[in-house]
């Protein structure tokens, strides 16, 4: 019985108007966001290529180690173009320094801002927005649809038990509709290696993760219309309230958790923070002030050894000064670090209780585009800072903490100084998080979508138990 | 058990079947009812007598408050799968899945009725035994009139090929022609041997085919007469005075005792 009603389920689906509609709307939707994802990713990638060049020049330029100024970038992942995540949101640029605080800049959307107003279309997008609320579209009447037509009498007036009838209605509506949907994910995919994008066996199994959360992501909504439907007698009500959950589900709980968070746990804002460090620069550089006022040296003395007198005794200040700075910062810092993982802990928690913001947390961190991205790719600079230094260091017998630069030109003749060689420079590297870190990190986000799938599809199983079948 | 006792034994039969809703309204009260094999019997009254709750007590679509409907010896609550294989069902107003064809439609409902073994060619024959023309086995059912639907169903009945059979309204709002042709077909069934319980408004149709017509009437078979008891008689008129005496004692005495022949 559950066979035949699975099978009938899967035939009516496949040949109303509403499925060929909304499948053809869909599966355009979804080629057009691998397509515009393989896209992005190869004008990202450019981008990216030319920063690097761009780099390389600079330096190949220059005849001092000591006026480089080197710029490391955020390289683009595939996966990045497909789930956008904070991609786009955070800056892919830092301009290294052998000391001090690294900052991040240039976002993507400081090239293009359009993009900050409408965002890309990435599966994120088709799967969170659309594609919920194609399930709910698709089964808001499924049970009190056959009710009003009289289809549910009919069926039930055969030897039919209601659990084969919601079990095979659940699962050949979640089979039809999920197994349409992966012909053009996998067009999608097919399209990639032909747009010039080559996947590794790793990103493979991240963009089938991605996948599969999205269609329990999908699952789920499916279920829960039905069960709103097998709540519910007539259909306007089940879509009103299919409705009303989803906007609560997709747009109003996520940025509620931000808020409820923002107010439960207080962080001082960035400027805040910057403005406290420039005030304790400031305040050390002026108790230095008195020192560097006195600065002498014993008269008849070289030029030549005042100024490497002085530029030891300046260099000596500053390293006593950054350390003084650096432990304030890293004091403060640390303390604006905690707050604010506390705060992202709350927002997050509680934007849990929506299987959206489920969905955006597992996909975004199987793409390695969470909030994850920021911390790694700063990891990644620091861990690469200390190299940098040590290079600096090596090549002009001080590691620069950026800014204040003291150069002794002579006018005695010299050779010609040759160029710098770019492939001195250690390359940066960006540790991205392992298939395993990045399953091991979403695995609560996708056990939650599981979870939420049982919930649901539990419910509309209870709930159809006593539906009055009438 | 002898074959004439089988023959004799009721397909469908109500035993002191009452309901009463969750806000007190009683719906049926204790009634007393039984179909043999090769009778119809029509139920009669106006809307809210209780015909449609006495069918879909059969159906098992809602619990009796106390008493038994039963199909084929089956109690149809306690056992509502193995009665229900005993019993086909034609509604007031078929509906079947609109994005079928005619074809598709009859397959899915005979399979689930638990009939396996047709073929194409049995479906065919048993559309043209109802009069669906040919040119419309193929068709989808959103594009098809009440007639074509209601025959689409009498032709799933006749393929489940159950013992009994519950007809509810199935002449209502169909034209003349499309009426008399059904009351055809439900005669014809009789004549194979289905025990039919028929609710209807239409109280010609029911003295023209009925074996036994009863009047209910606020959820009480106010009168029960075999067809052999209504020759010669007025059966609107009857109806219209066991309504309105039922309605007059009941102001004085409450319902009346049924009248059960």
């Amino acid at each position: 019985m559950f066979k035949l009603i699975f099978l009938k389920e899967l035939k009516e689906i496949i040949q109303s108007s509403r499925f060929t509609i909304s499948f053809a709307v869909c599966s355009v939707l979804i080629i057009l966001s691998f397509f515009m994802g393989a896209q992005n990713y190869l004008s990202s990638k450019a981008q990216y290529e030319a920063a690097v060049q761009e780099n390389r020049n600079q330096i190949a330029a220059n005849t001092e180690w000591m006026m480089v100024d080197h710029t490391i970038t955020l390289p683009p992942q595939p996966l990045m173009a497909l789930v956008n995540g904070i991609s786009n949101d955070i800056g892919r640029n830092i301009e290294m320094s052998g000391r001090g605080e690294l900052r991040a800049d240039n976002t993507r959307f400081n090239d293009e801002p359009i993009f900050a107003i409408f965002r890309f279309m990435d599966l994120e997008f088709i799967f969170g927005i659309v594609l919920s609320l194609f399930a709910i579209i698709f089964a808001y009447d499924a049970i009190n649809g056959e009710k009003v037509s009289g289809t549910l009498k009919l069926c039930f007036a055969n030897s039919v038990s209601r659990a084969a009838f919601i079990g095979g209605k659940l699962a050949g509506s979640f089979v039809g509709l999920s197994t349409a949907l992966l012909i053009p994910m996998l067009i999608g995919c097919a399209l990639l290696p032909l747009l010039g994008i080559q996947l590794s066996a790793d990103e493979w199994t991240r963009l089938g993760l991605i996948i599969f959360s999205g269609l329990a992501y999908f699952g789920l909504f499916l279920a829960l219309a039905i069960s709103v439907s097998a709540i519910t007698s007539r259909p306007s009500n089940s879509f009103l309230i299919g409705l009303v959950v989803w906007i609560f589900a997709v747009l109003i709980v996520p940025r509620s958790s931000v808020l409820i968070s923002g107010r439960l746990v207080e962080v001082p804002n960035v400027d805040e923070i910057t403005a406290q460090k420039n005030r304790y620069r400031i305040q050390l550089f002026e108790e230095d002030r008195p020192k560097m006022e006195n600065f002498s040296v014993p008269e008849g003395t070289e030029p030549s050894e005042v100024m490497t007198a002085f530029s030891s005794f300046m260099g000596e200040l500053s390293s006593a000064r950054q350390e003084k700075i650096d432990a304030f910062t890293e004091r403060i810092n640390e303390e604006f670090e905690n707050k604010r993982r506390r705060q992202e802990e709350v927002a997050l928690g509680l934007s849990r209780i929506s299987p959206t913001s489920v969905f955006t947390l597992a996909s975004t961190e199987l793409a390695g585009t969470s909030l994850q991205l920021q911390n790694r790719f700063m990891d990644s600079a620091n861990e690469y800072q200390n190299v940098y230094g040590n290079f600096m260091t090596e090549k002009t017998g001080q590691n620069q903490g950026g800014g204040f630069r003291m150069i002794m030109v002579t006018d005695e003749d010299q050779e010609e100084p040759e160029n710098l060689d770019p492939d001195e420079m250690p390359q940066f590297e960006y540790a991205k998080a392992t298939v395993e870190e990045a399953t091991a990190n979403s695995i609560l986000d996708m056990g939650l979508l599981i979870l939420f799938n049982i919930i649901f599809f539990g419910g509309a199983f209870a709930a159809f138990l006593r539906y009055d079948l009438r | 058990m002898n074959n004439e006792t089988i023959k004799q034994a009721p397909l469908l039969e109500a035993r002191n079947l009452t309901k009463v809703y969750e806000d007190g309204v009683k719906a049926l009260d204790n009634l007393q009812l039984r179909v043999h094999p090769g009778e119809i019997f029509a139920m009669l009254g106006g809307n809210g007598a209780g015909k449609t709750t006495t069918i879909n007590l059969f159906l098992d679509f809602i619990q009796p408050t106390s008493g038994h409907a039963f199909i084929n010896g089956i109690d149809a609550n306690a056992d509502p799968l193995e009665a229900k294989k005993n019993v086909a069902f034609v509604s007031e107003n078929v509906q079947l899945y609109p994005n079928f064809t005619a074809m598709q439609n009859v397959d899915f409902f005979v399979r689930l009725g638990g009939r396996h073994q047709y073929k194409r060619s049995d479906y065919e024959a048993a559309l043209v035994r109802v009069g669906l023309q040919r040119e419309a086995f193929d068709k989808k059912l959103k594009d098809f009139s009440k007639g074509m639907r209601q025959k689409c169903g009498i032709a799933i009945a006749i393929l489940k090929d159950a013992p009994a059979i519950l007809l509810d309204e199935p002449t209502s709002g169909l034209d003349p022609k499309a009426g008399k042709e059904f009351t055809r077909l439900v005669g014809d069934l009789r004549d194979e041997g289905k025990a039919i319980l028929m609710s209807t408004h239409d109280i010609f149709r029911a003295k023209e085919i009925s074996d036994h017509v009863g009047i209910l009437n606020g959820g009480v078979l106010v009168a029960q007469k075999t067809n052999a008891e209504l020759k010669g008689v007025n059966l609107e008129q009857l109806y219209v005075e066991y309504m309105a005496g039922y309605m007059e004692e009941t102001l004085e005495t409450g319902p009346l005792t049924n009248n059960l022949t």
